[in-house]
């Protein structure tokens, strides 16, 4: 492990050097309005880019691809920031869940077959939610009965983002239903190809269709797609849901801290109708000064989850902790973004999908960071894990 | 211990060991209380710990550590809302003693201190001019030969019952230095200025023509940075006790809510009661990521960016923490006996010492401006 600052400095100073000569340049006024087409191929070419430079999947194993101390990552992920680099939107479920998965809970077969695949671009999409199964995931009626060495599946998904886009699925179905609904579920991965597999896009609250429903009518899924123990889905899922949040979160973390606060300041900066400046304002310095210790709190927040994660001390509300914070503290300072930045914001109608949360565009960023405090556990779902788990305080009594 | 950071000792081991002492010494009490009335830890048990030498040197009888060491006594004497000098000597005595170049008369003191038999107050601007450039308070003259020193703080942590007063003078265009003074010295007096908080002493100190035996001690390199540094260090010490105090009003809190019974459930288990604790569990944890950066700015002498950042945050959060353990208990909460008003108004005096948090903002603001 490189943690030494010389080293880091070193580091920086590659990563700063390889952005200067592979960030697209003009990408975001090109990507700005783009085709679907043009959208995944710009996040193709650029994840290949990454991988090629050794920085696509840094958090993985070093046998797998990656091998970075969390130091290392800090420092990679600043620095993309700071350049303006795009996200990685496209591959943010395969490089992060679907390996997550993979190393923690898959066969050495299965990390075989999707591993090296989803570093050549292989697509994955989370196929959890149900319409009746939302905050109470447990609930999920899709059903996959077993057929000799095969499951069948049955049902319906939904805010499965990407599925338009995507070649396998990572699945949850319920396996046993009379059992306890948390004792029921198996993981499934599922090849999107497969027959009776029907994805419709959902329009969101910025009239985009990158959300979609999954319609699954019979659906085969081979046994060899099977994840951990048949009736142990519900485990699996929540091991590596919170294995990979600090992960995530590190990057995204980074993001707001750089670029987030980058934009804020600049839109501050910036002349309104009459002259003023949002910055000439104390009120609004305070919003500032409150903001970037904020986000100086939660980039502290990620780093020490990375570090208890590698250590194996995390504790059992870590990941809620930052995902709570984070997509919070994303949803204030775009509300800041959206104020400052006055009428004129409300007259940018487009922003290019592979700029992620923080944009520029303050009125979109701001409709777009409810994308946070919703999926993967609304910020009330989080807050009873929490309670519950963090604290020990008493669960709610099951209703009757 | 030692202070080599690249040595590769186990910081993060020492200070857990370190907080498990301080615990057990401190007991589990929060807050400590007798009769209602606020108590301090016995002073003796404290020095013979060897708390108040942690900082000073080895050859001068101390354990040779680091404000990031103290900071972790300081967090856990914040737990207990600690009475007596323990937080202000550890937080602010001794590293005003220590920013001071060595001489004898310092060595003298700065041992005492270590061994628990001299307490030492630090009169220093302790409100909101305690953040940025720092104008000392006192001015000396010289006349007749000799140096006559004359200024006033109005709010000196533990000057009533100190052994010896070190006076921070500077004045328009002259370079800031030490002048440590006895009790009882003519031309001082000291006079207590009693706060709500029952935990606390604070007391005005006045110097009127108080006769320097010598010149003034002088700050270790550029004085003025020396003087900015101990200011931040207060405030950092601060926010310290603030972090230790919410973290004992939330666990008060949780084990209240576990047990008290309304409408036939535990009152934690209602969502209610439960996410605000969650929030509270997460101000905290936010705290202490933001205190770590700013015991590192103190322990390097490094940009005083995360001391302003840990200082408006964390006693504000304090504030917010201890009034939600009042909240969330109910009517025994606002109850004396119960005791959680100690720290709900040792947070807000802390939120106000060295600097309110919309002060250090401003000091965060003036970097987006320039």
């Amino acid at each position: 492990m490189t943690g030494g600052t010389a080293d880091l400095e070193a580091f920086r100073a590659e990563v700063r050097d390889w952005c200067r000569h592979h960030v697209p340049a003009g990408w975001r006024a090109a990507q700005t309005g783009v085709s679907d087409e043009g959208y995944v191929a710009f996040q193709q070419a650029w994840f290949a880019e990454l991988g090629a430079a050794g920085y696509a999947v840094p958090h993985w194993p070093a046998e797998w691809g990656g091998g970075m101390s969390g130091a290392q990552q800090v420092v990679l992920y600043q620095e993309l920031a700071a350049q303006d680099a795009p996200r990685l939107v496209l591959a943010f479920v395969a490089i992060h869940h679907a390996a997550a998965t993979l190393l923690a809970a898959g066969t050495e077969e299965q990390r075989r077959r999707h591993l090296p695949a989803i570093l050549a671009g292989e697509v994955w999409v989370q196929g959890f939610s149900e319409p009746e199964a939302g905050s109470d995931l447990a609930a999920l009626r899709t059903s996959a009965r077993r057929d000799g060495d095969r499951f069948v599946v049955n049902g319906q998904k939904l805010w499965a983002s990407g599925a338009a886009f995507a070649d396998w699925c990572l699945l949850l179905a319920r396996t046993d239903p009379e059992a306890p609904k948390r004792k029921g579920i198996s993981y499934f991965l599922m090849d999107m190809r497969s027959p009776g597999v029907e994805v419709r896009p959902v329009r969101n609250s910025l009239g985009e269709s990158h959300f979609c429903e999954i319609f699954l009518n019979d659906v085969m899924i081979p046994g060899s797609g099977l994840v951990g123990e048949v009736n142990a889905g519900w485990q699996v899922a929540q091991a590596t849901l919170s294995a990979e949040r600090g992960m995530t979160m590190l990057e995204l973390a980074e993001r707001l801290g750089n670029a987030g606060f980058k934009w804020l300041l600049e839109t501050c900066a910036r002349r309104q109708p009459g002259g003023y400046r949002p910055m000439d304002d104390p009120t609004v310095l305070d919003r500032l000064a409150r903001l970037e210790t904020e986000m100086a709190g939660l980039r502290g927040l990620c780093r020490s989850l990375v570090e208890r994660h590698e250590a194996g001390t995390a504790g059992p509300a870590d990941a809620s902790i930052v995902k709570l914070y984070y997509s919070e503290l994303l949803q204030r300072t775009m509300d800041l973004g959206v104020e400052v930045a006055g009428l004129d914001a409300h007259r940018v109608m487009e922003k290019p999908p592979s700029s992620g949360w923080e944009s520029g565009a303050w009125v979109l960023d701001f409709i777009g960071s409810w994308e946070w405090t919703i999926p993967g556990g609304t910020s009330e779902i989080q807050r009873s894990i929490i309670g519950e788990r963090g604290l020990g305080l008493p669960r709610e009594p099951a209703a009757s | 211990m030692t202070s080599d950071r690249a040595g590769g000792f186990d910081f993060a081991a020492a200070h857990d060991e370190l907080r498990a002492v301080a615990r057990s010494l401190l007991g589990p009490c929060s807050p400590m209380l007798a009769g209602g009335e606020a108590i301090a830890p016995d002073r003796r048990a404290l020095a013979d710990a060897g708390w108040f030498g942690l900082e000073v040197p080895e050859t001068l009888g101390g354990a040779g550590a680091t404000f990031a060491e103290t900071a972790v006594v300081l967090e856990e004497l914040g737990r207990v809302t600690a009475a007596g000098d323990a937080p202000a000597t550890l937080g602010i005595g001794v590293g005003a003693l220590a920013a001071l170049a060595p001489t004898a008369d310092r060595d003298r003191v700065l041992a005492g201190v270590a061994t628990g038999a001299l307490a030492v107050a630090v009169a220093v601007p302790a409100a909101d001019q305690a953040v940025g450039p720092v104008a000392p308070l006192f001015t000396a003259v010289e006349r007749g030969g000799r140096l006559w020193v004359d200024g006033q703080a109005d709010f000196v942590l533990d000057a009533g019952r100190a052994d010896a007063i070190l006076l921070v003078v500077g004045g328009p265009g002259a370079t800031p230095g030490g002048l440590i003074v006895a009790r009882g010295t003519p031309g001082l007096t000291v006079e207590e200025q009693p706060v709500l908080d029952p935990s606390r002493r604070l007391a005005r100190v006045v110097a009127h023509g108080v006769a320097a035996g010598g010149p003034l001690l002088s700050f270790a390199g550029d004085p003025a940075v020396a003087v900015g540094r101990l200011l931040d260090r207060a405030a950092t010490a601060v926010a310290c006790d603030s972090l230790g105090l919410a973290a004992a009003a939330l666990d008060a809190t949780v084990a209240y809510a576990g047990q008290r019974h309304q409408f036939g459930r535990p009152i934690g288990s209602f969502q209610a009661v439960k996410h605000a604790c969650a929030d509270m569990l997460v101000e905290i944890t936010v705290s202490r990521e933001l205190l770590r950066a700013a015991a590192d700015a103190v322990v390097s002498g490094g940009d005083p960016v995360a001391v302003s950042r840990a200082k408006s945050y964390v006693t504000s959060m304090a504030v917010r923490v201890a009034g939600q353990a009042v909240q969330l208990h109910g009517g025994i909460g606002y109850t004396w006996e119960r005791g959680l008003h100690v720290h709900l108004k040792r947070a807000a005096l802390n939120r106000s010492l060295f600097g309110a948090p919309a002060a250090h903002r401003r000091r965060l603001a003036g970097r987006y401006t320039s």
